[in-house]
Order: C-alpha cells, then sequence, then structure tokens
C-alpha cells in the first residue's frame, strides 16, 4: 500500500531515522521540524497521514490537529511521548484518528497507518445494504454517508467505522475489543481511551443531547450498542 | 493499668470496710456485755433476796428471766440446777468460770451452745452454794452484723469497679496520643506516607508530633522526588531508544545485505535494545503507578473474560474457570498487565505455564498461574516481587526479561486492594497467585 507520509517531529534524530525506516517500509516520508513548517508543506503537497509530535517549538501539536480537523478529514496519528492520560486524550479530543507512544518503531507505526488507511469510507466493502434508519439518523453504509433529519453529518472516517460497526451490530451490544479490533485493527491490548473518546465525539455530532444518549448507549463492563428503537 | 486503678481502690475500700466492721462489732458486744452484766447482777440479787425469804417464787422469777425466746438461767451448783428458759446441758458449762463463780468471782464469757454464739454471765449468789448463770442469746447483734457486712462488702466491691472505670478512662485519656503516634507511625511503615498526627494540645507532645510529622513529610517528598526522577530519566530515554529502534529496524530489514559477523551484532543490538525499550516502559510504568491513583477511571471487570483474552491473544491454552468469579471494579489496563506480567514470568522464568485457573470465593476473585518451572525456594518468596530481584540464580541475567514484571504485578495488584504470593506446587513448578476484591460499584 503505498502513502504519501508527513512526519512532524522536532527532534533531528528521531526524524532521521523513523524517516528512513518508513521509507524501509514502502512509504514515501515528507519531514518538518515544527507545525508551522507542516501546515506549508500541506498547501504544497498532497500527504494520505500526517503523524504528528504533540510537544513541537512554535505551535504545538494539539494546535495543529484542531486545526487540520477543522479543514477536513485527512487522517491523523499522534506520536506522543507521555502516556498520561490526560496528554492522550487531549490529542484524541482535538480530532486525532489514533495514537502511539514513544518509543515507538517503524514497524508498529506501519501497522497503524496501514490500518488507518483501509479505513476508507465509500465503496470499501461491497455493501448494497439499504440505508439503516436509527432515530433522527440515516445511515448508508454503501455511500459512507450519515443523514441527521435530512442534512449530511460530517464524520471523520475512523467515527464512520465505528458507527457503521455498531449500526451493523442491529442493536446487540459490541464489545470494546471487538471494537478496537475491527475499527483500529488493534489486538486485544487496545487502549480503551481510544475507543471511549471517539465515542464521545461520535456523540457529539449525532446525539440531541450527548450527555444524555438515546442512539448510542454505553453497555457497562461490555462496550457500546445502538439503540434501535430511538423514536424519530 | 485500669486494674491497678481497680485493685488499689479495692483494697482501701477493703481495708477501711473490715476496720469499720471491727470497731462496730467490738463497741456492740462491748454494750451488750456491760448490760447484760449488769441485769444478771440484778438478777442474781433478786433470787438471792428470794432464797433468803425461802419463798417459793424462786421458780417463777428463773422463768420470767428467761423472758426472751433463745435465753436461759441457772441456779445452783454443779449436779443440783434450778433452770428456766431454754433447756441447756449442764455439762455444756464452762466449768472453769462455773468454778470461778462458786468461790466468788463472776465472770462474762462467750461461748457457742447448739451451734449459735450466746453470752454466758455468771454471778455468785451465796459463796461456795449457789450461783447465777444466764445465758444471752446474740442473735439480734448477729443479724446486725451480718447486715452491716453486707453492706460493707457491697461497698467494696463497687469500689473496686468503679476503681476499674476510672482507671481505664484516665489511662486511654493519658494514652490516646501514645496511640495515635503508634497508629500513624504503623501507617507509614506500612507504606502510607500521607500518614500524619493530629495537632497536640500538650505541649510536650505537640513536639514530638511536629518531628514526627516533619520526619514523614520529608520522607513523603524524598520518595517522591526518587519517584519523579526515575520517571524523567526514563522519559529522557525515550527520544533516543526511538532513534536506536528505528536505526535497528532499518538495518534488520537489510540483514542479507550484511556480513554474517554484522548480523550477529544487529541481532545482538536488536535484542538490548528490545529490552531496554520494555524497561524504559516498565520503569515509566512503575512511577506513574506510584502517583495517586484516580479510582474515577475504575468500571466492573469480568476477570474471567479479561485473563481468558489475555491468554488467548498470548497463544495460552484457555484458562479453566472454577468457582463463578465476582467482577472486580479496576483499571482494566492494569489488570490486563498483570495477567500479561505473570504468563511472561512463566514462560521466561517457569519453563512455561501449565494451567490458568480462576475462581471466586469469600468475596474475592482468585487467580492461578502454574509453571513447569523448578519453583522459588523459599528464602526468595519474600523478595520476588522486588524490583529487579533475580532470584540469585545462575545465568538468570542473560533472560531477557527486565526485572520488574513481577514487581509491577505487586504494583497493581496493591492498588487494587488486593494480595498476590507465589506456592509451590505438588510435584514441581511453582503457582502465582492473585486475589482481588470484589467490586462493588
Amino acid at each position: 500500500m503505498h502513502a504519501t507520509l508527513l512526519l512532524v517531529e522536532d527532534d533531528p534524530r528521531i526524524r532521521r531515522a523513523l524517516g528512513l525506516a518508513l521509507n524501509d517500509l514502502g512509504f514515501t516520508v515528507v519531514e518538518a521540524q515544527s507545525g508551522e513548517a507542516a501546515l506549508e508543506r500541506l498547501n504544497e503537497i498532497a500527504v494520505d497521514v500526517v503523524l504528528l509530535d504533540l510537544m513541537l517549538p512554535g505551535i504545538d501539536g494539539l494546535t495543529v490537529c484542531e486545526l487540520l480537523r477543522s479543514r477536513g478529514d485527512l487522517p491523523i496519528i499522534v506520536v506522543s511521548a507521555r502516556t498520561d492520560t490526560a496528554d492522550v486524550i487531549a490529542g484524541l479530543e482535538a480530532g486525532a484518528d489514533d495514537f502511539v507512544t514513544k518509543p515507538l518503531v517503524a514497524s508498529e507505526l506501519g501497522a497503524r497507518i496501514r490500518a488507518l488507511l483501509r479505513r476508507r469510507r465509500p465503496g470499501s466493502e461491497a455493501s448494497t445494504d439499504a440505508p439503516r434508519r436509527l432515530g433522527h439518523l440515516e445511515v448508508s453504509i454503501a455511500d459512507g454517508t450519515v443523514r441527521r433529519s435530512g442534512d449530511e453529518v460530517h464524520l471523520t472516517r475512523t467515527e464512520f467505522r465505528l458507527l457503521a460497526e455498531l449500526v451493523s451490530a442491529d442493536g446487540r451490544p459490541v464489545t470494546r475489543e471487538l471494537l478496537l479490533q475491527r475499527v483500529w485493527g488493534y489486538d486485544y491490548f487496545g487502549d480503551t481511551r481510544l475507543l471511549d473518546v471517539h465515542m464521545r465525539r461520535l456523540r457529539r455530532k449525532v446525539e440531541a443531547d450527548p450527555d444524555a444518549p438515546e442512539l448510542l448507549i454505553t453497555v457497562r463492563g461490555v462496550g457500546y450498542r445502538v439503540n434501535v428503537d430511538a423514536a424519530d | 493499668m485500669a486494674l491497678t486503678f481497680g485493685v488499689t481502690s479495692l483494697l482501701i475500700s477493703a481495708v477501711l470496710g473490715v476496720v469499720t466492721i471491727r470497731l462496730a462489732s467490738t463497741y456492740m458486744l462491748d454494750q451488750r456485755k456491760e448490760s447484760a452484766g449488769l441485769q444478771a447482777t440484778v438478777n442474781a440479787q433478786l433470787l438471792s433476796g428470794a432464797l433468803r425469804s425461802g419463798s417459793d417464787g424462786v421458780e417463777a422469777l428463773l422463768d420470767g428471766f428467761a423472758g426472751d425466746p433463745g435465753s436461759a438461767v441457772l441456779l445452783g451448783a454443779p449436779g443440783r440446777w434450778l433452770t428456766g428458759g431454754r433447756p441447756v446441758e449442764a455439762g455444756a458449762l464452762p466449768k472453769d468460770m462455773v468454778a470461778a463463780a462458786m468461790g466468788g468471782s463472776p465472770g462474762r464469757l462467750l461461748i457457742t451452745i447448739n451451734g449459735a454464739t450466746a453470752l454466758l454471765v455468771a454471778v455468785p449468789v451465796e459463796v461456795g452454794t449457789t450461783v447465777f448463770l444466764q445465758l444471752f442469746p446474740l442473735s439480734e447483734f448477729n443479724r446486725i452484723y451480718r447486715f452491716l457486712t453486707i453492706v460493707l462488702a457491697s461497698g467494696v466491691l463497687a469500689a473496686g469497679l468503679v476503681g476499674v472505670a476510672v482507671g481505664r478512662w484516665a489511662s486511654r485519656r493519658a494514652l490516646r496520643p501514645l496511640a495515635q503516634f503508634t497508629a500513624a507511625a504503623g501507617r507509614v511503615a506500612a507504606g502510607d506516607l500521607h500518614a500524619r498526627l493530629p495537632d497536640q494540645a500538650d505541649p510536650d507532645l505537640r513536639q514530638i508530633g511536629e518531628t514526627f510529622n516533619a520526619t514523614a513529610a520529608a520522607l513523603e517528598q524524598r520518595v517522591a522526588r526518587d519517584t519523579r526522577f526515575a520517571g524523567d530519566v526514563s522519559h529522557e530515554l525515550r527520544s533516543p531508544l526511538t532513534t536506536m529502534a528505528n536505526a535497528i529496524e532499518l538495518l534488520r530489514h537489510r540483514k542479507d545485505q550484511l556480513p554474517p559477523t554484522a548480523v550477529q551484532a544487529v541481532d545482538l543490538l536488536d535484542d538490548e535494545v528490545h529490552r531496554f525499550q520494555q524497561m524504559v516502559l516498565d520503569l515509566l510504568e512503575i512511577s506513574s503507578s506510584e502517583q495517586p491513583v484516580d479510582e474515577g477511571a475504575w468500571e466492573l471487570v469480568d476477570l474471567a473474560v479479561l485473563v481468558s483474552n489475555v491468554a488467548t491473544s498470548a497463544g495460552v491454552t484457555l484458562p479453566s474457570i472454577g468457582t463463578p468469579c465476582p467482577s472486580i471494579f479496576g483499571d482494566r489496563r492494569r489488570l490486563q498487565r498483570i495477567v500479561v506480567n505473570l504468563i511472561d514470568n512463566a514462560r521466561l522464568h517457569g519453563g512455561g505455564v501449565t494451567g490458568i485457573l480462576v475462581t471466586g470465593q469469600n468475596g474475592h476473585a482468585r487467580l492461578e498461574i502454574h509453571d513447569a518451572g523448578p519453583g522459588v525456594p523459599d528464602e526468595f518468596k519474600p523478595q520476588i516481587f522486588d524490583r529487579f530481584a533475580r532470584g540469585g540464580l545462575a545465568g538468570a541475567r542473560l533472560d531477557s526479561g527486565t526485572g520488574l514484571g513481577l514487581a509491577l504485578v505487586a504494583q497493581h495488584v496493591r492498588t487494587h486492594h488486593g494480595k498476590t504470593w507465589v506456592e509451590d506446587r505438588p510435584g514441581g513448578g511453582a503457582t502465582f497467585v492473585v486475589e482481588l476484591p470484589a467490586g462493588r460499584r
């Protein structure tokens, strides 16, 4: 799978080593040493995935992440030097699709990138299913679109995959482990914070009241399910 | 302390009580003797007059004198007694006293007749021929004496009990600061470095309390600084490690272009960097686990399902689930880490996992991991959960463990208010046991 990556990292040695190793795995790597440089590069060339270090001189990683997310659905993987919950959650809240922590190796990162690129939206699976109704939502897995009372809702590909997995289960609970595996391609040890933050973001976009969800229900100790009986 | 108080108060009141009884009874008895003596002398004079006049009234007088129940009178001389009132055997009379009275000297004596104490008074009526003996019962006196004894004994007992109570109260009060001190020191020793003594009112105690609190605070700071240092160092190591790991990965992919010796060197480097990386991650996890735990992010976890998932993804035979296992309230990631590390430990040091058992009993969930290794020598059992404890086994340093796996297990189990230990298995091998309290929420 060929893809162009934008590697935003201020440590020159890490940038070199990671760039070389990713290149070795078959990716085209464009490097940027700061947030400003990253935004400039993005104006010049088209990239498929952004690898974003959170601790950057100048504009910090979180701001870059938010900025990119406000522009569109460009896949972002946050590279964090910290595993503190607050840091990871901040990165995910800012719109990142996935996160990895240092020390990381290119092969591990490569697996994350491929999983993210596989999460294509329309037509990636030969689904001919009719659009499904879920309360005031209309989810068309085949087209990769979600309408809320007729208006299209803009979801990132990760948010869409998550919603599609839940809708496909027809109201049966889907375990966290399964969601992490199906959406992010993680084995059993995926970080459930990843899932929880994405769920929060998804709810903000589709629920009338994200704090009292009526469509996407938490099943305690298990995972999530959709409420197929939700009122329109 | 309380007992000493009680015993002392009991002794004092007992002595006072005995002295009181002694004084009271002696006084009462003296009074009784005095009046009995007077009465007997008057009676003897009346009888003497009656005898002299030769009237027949003697027997009537005798009956009259012995009017009180239990009293008796005798007139005459040994061998020829005239009696009145209660019958008294002549043989029971004290011969010395009768003889003395015959000789002219009156006497008084306490004697026991028919099982009861009585006062016998002897008065000479006619020297050499006739004496008068009167027996006064002491039943009235005995009743008063008994009553007094009961009252005083109850008083003594009450004083003793009150003494114990007062003693206990006083000692509690006096020792309360010491008890607080012991409790706080115990908590610090057990690892709770937040333990402090409350402010003391007593100036002497205040100083001890302040010193103790200052020591505990210094210790807490010191431990926090050490932890932070370990965390900072590990954190700083992440960047060079990332560079190294990726450079080596690149080399590994190009193995076919390298001469064989260089391939060996790359393999060695690869192994070591991998271990180094794991060690840094473990150190970071240990130092972050020493921070206060945020139980707000905890959830109910089904241990049987979690263990089964971890075992499956580690490629271990499915665990057997025993009695239904209660859910645990805890941090899923840490719980996974416990299971992963125990499985890794069995693989690295125990010759592989031979069985995993999840059971529930007495409000606890219990996880057992059995291995096929040589077991853990008894003298090493207490330290096996320490950091970098290698068991002193020859060659143990050559394995690929980080030396932190079981320390992390112990730490995470502690965070979940559980216990972990290692047991020998009949027939060889070790069993690592983790017991976690069932979740309440």
